[in-house]
């Protein structure tokens, strides 16, 4: 009898609640109802063999207690072979990722704690409350280009646009650059590695990427406000940072910032034009309703799906038995479904309480632009409301995402309604008068620095 | 009846704020909670309890 043989008994019995769980597969997103309910009433941990082998938590107090105990869960990802070789949030580790880490989304305190205690005054409540007149000019100009043709595609021409630009803002990079970023950032989600766009699309990541590195350098030589000057400063421990670490930082603001508010703003819009009386209500009672729908459809349709893990000690959590080094995803999206927490968890009620969702993770990684994500997305709302009330999507033009295990996102979402007339100048003029805000009034100090709003002339 | 934002486990999602704006203040820097005072105001009550059932954390008690 080998010690070998004894652990693997072992191994089978803490493995012994199994799942078939790929969430990279269509059949996934077909079925992720059916696929959660089940998850959560036989096993709301499970063993999965897939990927190389994982773990998946799927119910509302597994990941509750696994997201909250960074001490015995780890987020590393140990590129170079330093530490203990961990794989960071990525299951199975994508191939472009490697030899990158994705900013202090794949760090461990303190070193996380660093990056974030230096880039929390750009993006608390206060600091983004700040940029609200700045964002409502970007939408504003994306519904003027649209308004009098009656037709609008509300991915392609404002949700994709709107965080883009805003992103771009607050990072201190040139407002006109936002195409260098924007599709080469929502095209890494959305294309499978064996289509025949994967060149095109690897090219403008490129392009993109060396942007970000002029962007880097320039700002490092001559400072001007923004994440970017904030991570050209950071040191820990009076040294700098080598440039890779950070260009992954400036890579996980772009990749959080962008998609995730495309997503849930698309999702949304699609939802609320095939649900008209409840659209009419929330425009109605906004006051009373717009937060408690946007967390609800925050709750539902939790754009970024979950995260990788990897156990950091030999410990038992949610009543499971865990070895060090056993991988780990911690699913928002099924905790988001958890009828224990959430009762008929499967509807969309714009008046929820006690909404305690997870669809910006918890614990100690909460997604640092959740304030983002939330602002940009109930000003683009409002304005759609209330410019281009009646728009009705169609249902034949939408394209959702093939597959929800990266991005809960959609590609397209074809709108017509009765035109508008224009407010002001369109985008590219737009862009214009808001870069010269942005210079003369130093809009993307930190809050620290300034705590006056954004005025924006026209 | 008193509540409590407890430092340690409050990561700043805002919610309790959202909920009950005059009985929970956010610090400006990193967004995380305190509450104005540790007594609730007269007719708070039923959205501090709001407040603390929607907070994803659970860091908000009450007595
Ligand atoms: S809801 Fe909870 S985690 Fe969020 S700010 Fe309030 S106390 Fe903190």
């Amino acid at each position: 009898m080998s010690v070998d043989k004894a652990s693997s008994v072992d191994d089978e019995d803490r493995k012994k609640n199994r799942y078939h769980f790929d969430r990279h597969t269509p059949e996934y997103r077909e079925k992720f109802e059916s696929i959660t309910q089940d998850m959560h009433a036989r096993c709301p941990i499970a063993w999965s063999d897939t990927y190389g082998g994982h773990w998946v938590a799927a119910g509302a107090s597994e990941v509750f207690e696994l997201a909250r105990s960074s001490d015995k869960v780890s987020n590393d990802h140990d590129v170079k072979g330093e530490r203990r070789g961990y794989q960071g949030i990525m299951i199975p580790p994508q191939p472009r990722a490697k030899g990158s880490r994705g900013g202090f989304l794949e760090m461990d305190p303190p070193e996380q704690r660093y990056y974030r205690q230096a880039l929390n005054p750009y993006l608390s409540p206060a600091a983004i409350n700040r940029w609200i007149p700045f964002i409502d000019e970007v939408v504003r100009a994306c519904i003027d280009e649209k308004i009098e043709s009656g037709s609008i595609d509300f991915v392609d021409d404002l949700a994709n646009v709107v965080p883009a630009v805003f992103t771009l803002a607050m990072m201190g990079i040139p407002l006109k650059n936002w195409e260098i970023y924007n599709e080469p950032t929502h095209a890494a989600v959305y294309t499978p590695p064996n289509s025949p766009d994967i060149v095109r699309v690897g090219k403008l990541h490129q392009a993109m990427r060396e942007d970000l590195a002029r962007q880097l350098a320039e700002i490092k030589a001559n400072p001007r406000p923004g994440l970017v000057d904030a991570l050209a400063r950071f040191e820990i421990d009076g040294e700098q940072p080598p440039d890779d670490e950070l260009l992954g930082v400036l890579g996980l603001i772009i990749g959080g910032g962008f998609d995730t508010t495309t997503a849930l703003t698309a999702h949304a819009l699609e939802w609320l034009s095939q649900h008209p009386d409840e659209r009419a209500r929330l425009s109605r009672e906004r006051d009373s309703l717009l937060d408690s729908a946007t967390e609800e459809f925050l709750r539902f349709y939790t754009p970024a799906p979950g995260d990788g893990r990897t156990i950091s000690q030999d410990c038992e959590m949610a009543g499971t038995e865990f070895k060090e080094g056993d991988r780990l995803w911690l699913s928002w999206a099924m905790a988001n479904r958890d009828a224990s927490v959430f009762p008929e968890p499967n509807t969309i009620d714009l008046a929820r309480k006690g909404n305690r969702h997870y669809a910006f993770g918890i614990g100690i990684h909460r997604c640092i632009g959740s304030n983002v994500a939330r602002t940009v997305f109930k000003r683009m709302l409002i304005q759609v409301l209330d410019r281009i009330p009646d728009y009705h999507c169609d249902p034949e033009g939408a394209v959702h995402y093939d597959t929800i295990g990266v991005i809960q996102g959609m590609r397209k979402l074809p709108a017509d309604f009765t035109p508008g007339s224009p407010l002001g100048p369109g985008l590219d003029e737009t862009l214009e008068v808001l870069q010269r805000s942005c210079d003369e009034q130093r809009l993307a100090e930190p809050v620290t620095s300034r705590k006056t709003e954004a005025r924006i002339a026209r | 009846m008193k509540v409590q934002v407890d430092e340690a486990r409050c990561q700043g999602h805002t919610l309790c704020a959202m909920i009950a704006p005059h009985v929970f203040e956010l610090d400006d820097v990193d967004g995380h909670s305190s509450p104005i005072s540790a007594d609730v105001p007269a007719g708070a009550e039923d959205k501090v309890r709001e407040a603390a059932g929607s907070c994803p954390e659970q860091a908000i008690s009450i007595s």
